[in-house]
């Protein structure tokens, strides 16, 4: 043990005696492992937003999509097409939207032009849609029976219209639709599941089929399904809306998507490992190249060191520790500065940090193990010179 | 073979009957191996404790070779050396260390310090892997500074020491492990004669019944304060005198 503690006693002395070169062959290690750690903990702080917003949408809506045959023009769903899907026993929530053509929607006077040429989606929305969609209002409220019942003309902004129509929250505001004036009522949060439905505003079914003149038959009908069955819902659901009959239905998991957009982007994280192991390679070779000048440089310690009794092995054992040390300190400090400059960008850029703490250890075993193997040749150089030779006697 | 120096070899037997600290028995030193070239040839010698002996030559006379054997940093190529009985050819490199660490106390012409180290860290240096505790370790080696003279030099490196006090503080590393044997390479060589002649009373000082000190030089005057003197020329021994004339 005590052995063990004067090694390290010499080893350390060693290093701190030449600070410079110290310091510049740490860089192959601390480059590396910073490299490998920023890599991950980028990429993956990139869509950390993703998936800390995936957890809290849940991944069990269901979208279900009328059509999906070629040229049919504005394929429906039958009208109680909700009730279908609430039969399926899996299924939690639904509510459907239908879409609404031929309107155009004016949030001021004189800008007809610009929105005639791209018309805002205007979608027939039931009551329980954000229920279902589990998306909070942002300001005001939804539509709700008395909006139906008391045949008020309201209307709910998506979050994307409402931002576009320049909407103060709180602001009393009427919107033109085909010359009607309707009042905004509400704005709906951002749907992340289903952004189409940021660009679009809604109305309640009777306004739509009574002043903006459609049949009713609903479009697009979202399903919450009980978790963990959501695959096998999105497959029950095709026949429980068309019950043997022609309709054509697809169905979709949006959270999938999601779920594959939020997985870190592989390959530029590969891309980047290996530029990591490439620095931490580099670095080793520097490592490797430094010593051995080192043990020429210091050919009249080694010669000395074996003259007051230390045995080659020690002699070996001394530069090995010393590459040793360069690896830890190299390793520790690339991982400070890794986590560092992941902290930094993701503040930058507003993402949330994500950092995989476990897999640090990994790394910065890994410069160790570069270091060593770095090491060993000039060790054993150093425990082989004769120290006749270095001593220049006589 | 010499007849033992005036005193007493301290076991208390006669010279003959005295074990040698250092026994050289017809030991070559060939380098090279298609041309060979004897720096050493079937040379005998044995050193006693008590003795203070100058081994002097020539360049070229194999006096380098000849340290180089004594001091177990070389091995020769027939023959036999041996350090208090022990064959060091039969020492594999971890005992035959040992052996040199405990029993060998170098001093070189050029100090050959160690630059990062203070005088305290290099004469700490022939403590190393002893089993010493830290505090015993630096104590053993101010003591051994102190004893030269060093003890306000302690906490100075090498740089920063005149040539004298870093030959003591390499004196000092010699003694620390109170070796059997002092082995000294032209120690005055770099020296002033002021310094030179402070560090060969130093050498005169550290002359005792269980130590031997041993100094090649080719300097006359240092080669003439030593009791023994033994004369080499071409990789022989060609002299080795007694000196009734010594000054101590």
């Amino acid at each position: 043990m005590s052995q063990l503690r004067d090694l390290l006693g010499v080893a350390w002395s060693g290093l701190k005696a030449r600070k410079v070169r110290t310091l510049m062959i740490m860089l192959g290690p601390v480059i590396g492992v910073a490299a490998m750690v920023s890599a991950i903990g980028l990429t993956e702080s990139a869509k950390g937003e993703l998936q800390a917003q995936l957890a809290d949408l849940g991944t069990n809506l269901i979208i279900a999509q009328a059509g999906g045959t070629f040229g049919s023009q504005n394929p429906s769903f039958p009208l109680d097409a909700v009730q279908r899907v609430e039969n399926v026993s899996t299924v939690t929530a639904a509510a459907a939207t239908t879409n609404v053509s031929g309107v155009v929607a004016l949030p001021v006077q004189g800008a007809s032009n610009y929105y005639e040429a791209f018309p805002v989606p205007i979608r027939a929305a039931d009551d329980s849609l954000p229920r279902v969609l589990d998306v909070p209002l942002i300001d005001g409220r939804w539509l709700n029976s008395a909006d139906s019942n008391l045949h008020l003309k309201s209307v709910v902004l998506g979050s994307g219209i409402a931002k576009q129509y320049g909407y103060l929250p709180g602001e009393i505001r009427t919107i033109r639709l085909n010359g009607t004036n309707f009042g905004v009522v509400g704005v709906l949060g951002s749907v992340a599941l289903d952004p189409d439905l940021d660009n679009a505003a809604f109305v309640t079914q009777w306004a739509a089929k009574h002043i903006l003149n459609t049949n009713g038959h609903p479009n697009q009908v979202y399903i919450r399904a009980v978790p963990g069955t959501t695959q096998a819902t999105a497959n029950a659901i095709p026949t429980a809306i068309s019950l043997g009959g022609t309709d054509q239905v697809s169905t979709q998991i949006p959270s999938d998507v999601l779920q594959a957009a939020a997985q870190a982007n592989r390959t530029l994280q590969e891309v980047a490992l290996l530029a990591g192991l490439l620095a931490l390679t580099v670095g080793g070779i520097g490592i490797a190249n430094v010593m051995s000048i080192s043990v020429i440089q210091r050919s009249a310690e080694i010669g000395i060191r074996r003259a007051v009794g230390h045995s080659r092995s020690k002699i070996a054992a001394q530069f090995l520790l010393e590459s040793l040390f360069v690896g830890v300190l190299g390793g520790i400090l690339g991982a400070v500065l890794g986590v560092a400059v992941v902290y930094a960008v993701s503040s930058f850029a507003g993402w949330v940090v994500v950092i995989s703490y476990a897999d640090i250890p990994i790394w910065i075993g890994l410069a160790i193990i570069v270091s060593v193997v770095a090491g060993l040749f000039p060790s054993i150089k150093a425990a082989r010179l004769e120290p006749l030779e270095t001593l220049r006697l006589g | 073979m010499s007849a033992p120096g005036p005193e007493t070899p301290p076991n208390g037997t006669d010279a003959v009957g005295a074990t040698p600290l250092l026994e050289l028995e017809s030991v070559s030193r060939v380098y090279g191996e298609e041309v060979e070239v004897y720096a050493l040839r079937d040379v005998s010698l044995k050193i006693l404790p008590g003795e203070f002996i100058s081994i002097v030559g020539p360049s070229g006379s194999g006096k380098s070779t000849m340290l180089g054997l004594l001091g177990v940093l070389d091995l020769p190529t027939s023959g036999t050396i041996r350090i208090a009985g022990q064959d060091v050819s039969a020492l594999d490199d971890p005992t035959r260390s040992r052996l040199r660490g405990d029993s060998i106390g170098f001093v070189f012409q050029q100090f050959h310090l160690i630059p990062h180290l203070t005088a305290l860290g290099n004469v700490e240096t022939a403590l190393l892997y002893r089993d010493l505790r830290p505090k015993e370790r630096h104590e053993r080696a101010r003591a051994a500074l102190d004893r030269l003279g060093l003890a306000a030099r302690v906490d100075h490196r090498p740089v920063q020491m005149s040539g004298g006090e870093q030959q003591r503080v390499a004196l000092a590393r010699a003694i620390v492990t109170d070796p059997l044997m002092i082995l000294a390479d032209e120690p005055t060589g770099a020296l002033d004669s002021a310094n030179a002649a402070h560090v060969l009373e130093i050498f005169a000082g550290l002359e005792s019944p269980e130590r031997a000190v041993v100094m090649v030089t080719h300097d006359p005057t240092v080669a003439n304060t030593a009791r023994r003197k033994v004369s080499m020329r071409d990789g022989e021994i060609v002299a080795d005198e007694q000196r009734a004339d010594v000054i101590p």
